[in-house]
């Protein structure tokens, strides 16, 4: 309710002053049309002000334009004129270079030449076991240069090719002894005494060494040719005066590193596995049968033979004497009697001379067959590796197939001196046997003659 | 005196191809001829005097018949087969052994064939090609050498079972 009376004044206010404002416009209208006459007036006359201002202006631009056209024609000329400056420059470049050529002449050539004969002595020098002595360990750094140079030698530097290639050949010929760091396989470094032959090989006191160019060290070999070749070293190693005998290695070093590759004999027969295994103890087995057959079989016989010119004096201690003794024991008695007696007296000794003869035959034959088992079960293995990773990579068949070739071998080599020994113990039991089975009797029968004579 | 350079040259650059087998087959050889060169110039030289000194030693015997007549001519008879007999046994062996050296050989061979694929893979055919070599002429040389012993080994056994059956029928009861 207060609100709305409140509403209510406030309008009866403002009806109240709206009257007296429409009563005082009435009075100032005229003043207002007073004064816009008189602005007219003014106004037109600041405008007259203005459009001089801008006329002035407009002038003053023009002189600007005017100067920036001027400026232009002047740059536009100079460009042109350097422009024919350029042209005349590269004409000049160009004969001067062609002047330049000419004047080299020849020498082009030899630029090309001794960027090449430095780069291939870079590459010589670089992995000459001569750059392991420490006295010229840093030759390639002014040569890398030479050879990459992009510009005409200079006559020192040219020199200093020539030095380094007399270097090299001379070098090479001689034997020298050097003190030098060698990295060991284990990687700890040691001072030793180095001996370089030639451009060809290095080597300690009695072993080879290698010079690995890549990281500038010498090296022993991982393993070392054959015992003979590095024998010769100690023996080169220890001579003072005069000559001696060395392995060298011509092609400096690759023969060196494919004798490191190579296996060795007990590599070789750990290889053969478990058949190799046993065809090595058939072999030992055979030959403890025939040395023992042997020694047996020659006493035996130099018994025999010993009692061949003592027939009266029969000795119980070989076979022959016995037989004989079969005979002195039956003297009285008629020959039918006593050829059987005689043939039960052979029939009794053969069997011990002939004992083990066949064993070693037996085993002669085994020892092959047993390479040919060794062989067989080695490619089940190849076979079995082609199945898994194909044939692509020879590498993983190597290892079977040289364990059915080593069997094989192996078989062979335990074969073929049993079968000699068989042939030899065969021979000496069957010369044996003979006397005792062909002629005993007819010594019997010499010596029964002769004492009835 | 060059051509006999040249031979030797030859036979040098035969063997080194060939591998360090060869040498046994060659040492098994000359043993083999030699002993059967032996075995002819006893046939030929020695036994006839052998058989002379026999067959007369034999007839100035009064007793031919008996048994200890017998008994004596057998022993002889085996003495002087023996004797003709001697290192047979050996060359026979010999002829069989040189056809398996020269399998040894192959085998080595082989062995280097496949040691030179471990190591360098099968790119290389040359590499190879010594092995297979070292492989192939001992084999070859086994076999020429074991041919060169058959027939005269087995000649030779032909010939001295024939001296024995002839000293046998020289030998007669009278």
């Amino acid at each position: 309710m207060k609100s709305i009376k409140t509403i209510l004044t406030a309008s009866a206010i403002a009806l109240t002053s709206m009257t007296f404002g429409a009563y005082a416009n009435s009075n100032s209208l005229d003043q207002l049309l007073q004064e816009v006459k008189s602005n007219r007036v003014s106004e037109a006359k600041l405008n007259k002000e203005r459009e001089a201002e801008f006329q002035a202006a407009r002038d003053q631009k023009q002189a600007l334009l005017n100067k920036a056209k001027k400026e232009l024609e002047a740059a536009q000329a100079r460009q042109k004129q350097l422009q024919q400056t350029f042209a005349d420059n590269e004409k000049r470049i160009t004969e001067k270079t062609n002047e330049l050529d000419d004047a080299k002449g020849t020498l082009g050539e030899m630029f090309g030449v001794v960027r090449q004969a430095a780069g291939d002595t870079v590459g010589r020098i670089a992995t000459s076991i001569i750059s392991a002595q420490p006295a010229y360990s840093d030759r390639t750094e002014l040569l890398g240069r030479l050879a990459e140079a992009k510009e005409l030698p200079k006559l020192n530097e040219l020199e200093e090719l020539w030095f380094a290639l007399q270097t090299e050949m001379t070098e090479s010929s001689k034997v020298v002894k050097f003190e030098a760091p060698v990295i060991g396989l284990d990687g700890s470094e040691s001072m030793q005494t180095v001996t370089r032959v030639g451009s060809f090989n290095l080597l300690a006191d009695d072993h080879y060494l290698k010079f690995n160019s890549e990281s500038n060290q010498i090296e022993p070999l991982g393993r070392q040719p054959e015992s003979h070749m590095v024998s010769s070293v100690a023996d080169f190693n220890g001579t003072d005066s005069g000559y001696e005998g060395l392995y060298i290695d011509p092609s400096r070093g690759a023969i060196l590193d494919i004798f490191k590759q190579k296996a060795t004999m007990m590599e070789r027969y750990h290889q053969g596995g478990l058949p190799g295994y046993v065809i090595t103890v058939v072999l030992l087995i055979g030959m403890l049968i025939s040395l023992e057959r042997f020694v047996t079989l020659t006493i035996v016989g130099a018994k025999i033979k010993s009692q061949l010119k003592n027939l009266s004096n029969p000795s119980d201690k070989n076979p022959l004497g016995r037989i004989l003794s079969v005979y002195h024991s039956n003297k009285s008695v008629d020959t039918e009697t006593l050829e059987l007696k005689l043939d039960e007296g052979i029939l009794r000794e053969t069997p011990s001379i002939e004992r083990g003869v066949n064993v070693i035959k037996i085993l002669a034959a085994i020892a092959p067959l047993l390479g040919l088992l060794g062989t067989v079960t080695g490619m089940i293995g190849t076979f079995q590796s082609i199945t898994l990773f194909g044939t692509g990579d020879p590498k993983i068949m190597a290892g079977d197939i040289s364990m059915a070739l080593v069997t094989t071998a192996q078989g062979l080599i335990a074969a073929l001196p049993l079968i000699f020994l068989h042939s030899i113990t065969a021979a000496k039991s069957k010369s044996i046997v003979h006397v005792l089975e062909e002629q005993s009797a007819g010594i019997v029968a010499a010596h029964a003659e002769q004492e009835r004579a | 005196m060059l051509y006999l350079i040249e031979l030797w040259e030859t036979v040098r650059g035969f063997i080194s191809t060939g591998g360090d087998v060869l040498w046994i087959v060659f040492g098994v050889l000359a043993v083999m001829w030699i002993l059967m060169i032996e075995r002819y110039w006893y046939m030929f030289m020695e036994f006839p005097k052998h058989k002379k000194a026999i067959i007369q030693r034999w007839d100035s015997r009064e007793d031919t018949t008996s048994w200890y007549a017998h008994r004596v001519r057998e022993a002889w008879i085996s003495e002087a087969s023996e004797l003709l007999n001697a290192r047979i046994l050996l060359i026979k062996t010999l002829v069989a052994v040189c056809p398996l050296i020269g399998l040894f050989g192959t085998v080595t061979g082989m062995i280097s064939v496949f040691e030179v694929m471990a190591v360098q893979g099968t790119g290389n055919p040359r590499l190879m090609a010594s092995g297979i070599s070292m492989a192939t002429i001992p084999t070859m040389a086994g076999m020429v050498a074991a041919l060169s012993g058959v027939f005269f080994s087995s000649r030779i056994e032909t010939r001295v079972r024939m001296e024995v059956e002839k000293l046998v029928d020289s030998l007669p009861h009278h």
